[in-house]
């Protein structure tokens, strides 16, 4: 039987159509405009549509950007899945005192606020000389997203059954190749569901690259665009425009993750 | 052996111990540390508890935490009760439902800053809320969102609600398909309404979920800043400094790294507490099943 909607239930659908289609609908809306039609309520949806913003968003600035937001990103989530897929696993199959405080150690991680971790992450770089690099922000990002990644892993790796592992171990099997042609094939949804969301997380992510980035030229997109938001005298239209063209790339791989996004991101939360 | 996959730990523990728990014990010691920008990679002069004291005496920390508490506590009540009553008008299947919850999983995966500009664009005093509010006679002046005292802190918590509500909503919704329709048969041939369903069906049988949940959304409350730095940027004056992003601006903005890693101590603490709740709730979850 599915459940029928109630008058409230439409109400609730409706007013929460409005509050997360509306922004989005603003952004796009906003980008179109020329400056001079953005706070004017009589050409809220009727004004002529000007690319003008494109136009002079889309510099060498823009592009330089675009190009380390996709190296950050892909780095980061290969990063982050070659060390969460063994540790989820390890700790999936593993018994005693240290899985237990490594569990109970990454979920520390996990919550630490990041404007802590910028800060000591700053000192610690600027000693290593590695500031204004992309492998500080890369290597700052994996360690903010490892824990996070293996705590929603784990138990895709908990779901394979042990007799699968028992079966090709007596097959001959190694541990290594028991766990590459055996486990890892069955817990793949979970693999990509993790890989997509530290990506995206990745691509969001700014503080690290605003603070260890010295020069703005080098910065990545959302960094690009927390600067400029923050910036007296706000041109609107530009803004909108660059935050369209950061989330394209968000909606291209949204569009092709969205069912595993939808059922794997509640498998960590709920049994 | 089932102990040598202990070994698949070691590259998670070296990379974290390298990148994690050393910044953790550098903070720690820069927080009892004298530490300018002048002596960022010099010998640290030891001053003990005299940046907490500082921060104390200044009354900034203690402000600090009271805002948070404002912050999270609208965050979390907002994130959690939108949240779930979503999921229940989500429930039912057809085209809206599904396109809905597609549109706004899409809204929680886009960059804070994205969602922080076009909330910043919204609130501005000649935004799409203030030309409905004067226009509808409302009001006659537009409200200041982002620059007053007050209204400040609740707009940039509303806006942190809104980007968690989307999470919470897929995970209820997945709680909630859970339950045996056949119960909700039963509840119906007995007469129950909708509510006594919710009450008496729905909140008890996601009771476990909720709790993961609450604890989740406190601490996304509790470290948030992105959404701060991108529409207030603490201000205006301190209004929305909470603990987390006040640290950062005391190391970055008056490079005075010593005091800035003594208020995110402060914060740690405060997450540390909440890491404990967790982590026995996660247990009790994992041995039920």
């Amino acid at each position: 039987m599915t459940p029928k909607a109630g008058p409230v239930a439409v109400l609730g659908k409706i007013l929460l159509t409005a509050m997360y289609g509306i922004p989005i609908l603003w952004i796009v809306l906003t980008s179109f405009k020329a400056s001079g039609d953005v706070f004017d309520p009589s050409r809220t949806f009727l004004f002529r549509p000007v690319t003008t913003a494109y136009v002079e968003a889309m510099d060498a600035t823009l592009f330089q950007a675009l190009g380390q937001s996709v190296i950050i990103a892909s780095c980061t989530a290969i990063l982050v899945l070659l060390i969460a897929i063994p540790a989820a696993y390890g700790l999936a199959r593993t018994r005693g005192w240290l899985p237990t405080v490594g569990l109970g150690l990454l979920i520390v991680l996990q919550m630490m606020p990041q404007t802590a971790t910028v800060i000591p992450l700053f000192q610690t770089f600027s000693g290593w000389r590695l500031l204004d690099t992309t492998a500080s922000v890369i290597l700052a990002d994996t360690a903010l997203l490892t824990p996070f990644a293996t705590l929603l892993l784990r138990p895709f790796f908990r779901a394979v059954p042990p007799q699968l592992e028992e079966a090709a171990s007596i097959d001959g099997a190694g541990m290594l190749r028991t766990f590459a042609s055996v486990v890892l094939p069955v817990a793949r949804n979970g693999v990509a569901t993790v890989g997509t969301l530290t990506f995206l997380l990745a691509w969001g992510e700014f503080l690290y690259a605003v603070n260890f980035y010295l020069t703005p030229g080098k910065y990545p997109l959302s960094a690009l665009l927390a600067q400029q938001v923050s910036a007296f005298g706000i041109n609107w239209p530009g803004l909108m425009a660059l935050a369209v063209l950061t989330s394209i790339p968000i909606l291209i791989v949204f569009s092709a993750s969205y069912r595993l996004l939808r059922d794997g991101l509640t498998v960590g939360a709920v049994k | 052996m089932a102990q040598r996959r202990l070994l698949f730990l070691l590259p998670a523990a070296v990379f974290l111990g390298l990148f994690s728990i050393f910044p953790l014990i550098q903070l720690i010691r820069m927080s009892v540390s004298a530490v300018t920008s002048a002596t960022l990679n010099a010998d640290w002069v030891f001053t003990g508890l005299d940046n907490l004291q500082r921060g104390l005496d200044s009354g900034e920390t203690g402000a600090a935490l009271g805002r948070t508490v404002v912050f999270v506590v609208i965050v979390t009540v907002l994130g959690m009760v939108v949240g779930f009553g979503a999921a229940v008008a989500l429930r039912t299947q057809g085209w809206w439902s599904g396109a809905l919850l597609a549109l706004m999983v899409f809204v929680w995966a886009l960059p804070p800053v994205v969602n922080g500009s076009v909330w910043k664009f919204l609130l501005n005093d000649n935004g799409l809320f203030n030309t409905v509010l004067t226009g509808i006679g409302l009001r006659d002046t537009p409200v200041p969102f982002l620059y007053d005292q007050y209204w400040a802190l609740f707009a940039v918590a509303f806006v942190n609600s809104f980007a968690v509500i989307p999470f919470n909503t897929l995970v209820y919704r997945a709680a909630l398909m859970t339950i045996d329709p056949e119960v909700f048969e039963a509840a119906q041939l007995d007469g129950a309404t909708k509510w006594q369903q919710i009450r008496h069906i729905m909140i008890p049988s996601v009771r476990p979920t909720s709790l993961v949940l609450l604890i989740l959304t406190l601490v996304y409350g509790f470290r948030s800043f992105d959404f701060i730095y991108v529409m207030t940027y603490g201000g205006p004056g301190t209004a929305t400094n909470t603990l987390p992003f006040l640290g950062y601006l005391q190391a970055f903005v008056r490079y005075d790294y010593g005091l800035g890693a003594a208020t995110s101590v402060v914060a740690v603490v405060g997450v540390l507490v909440l890491a404990v709740l967790y982590a026995r709730s996660i247990r009790r979850e994992e041995a039920d099943s």
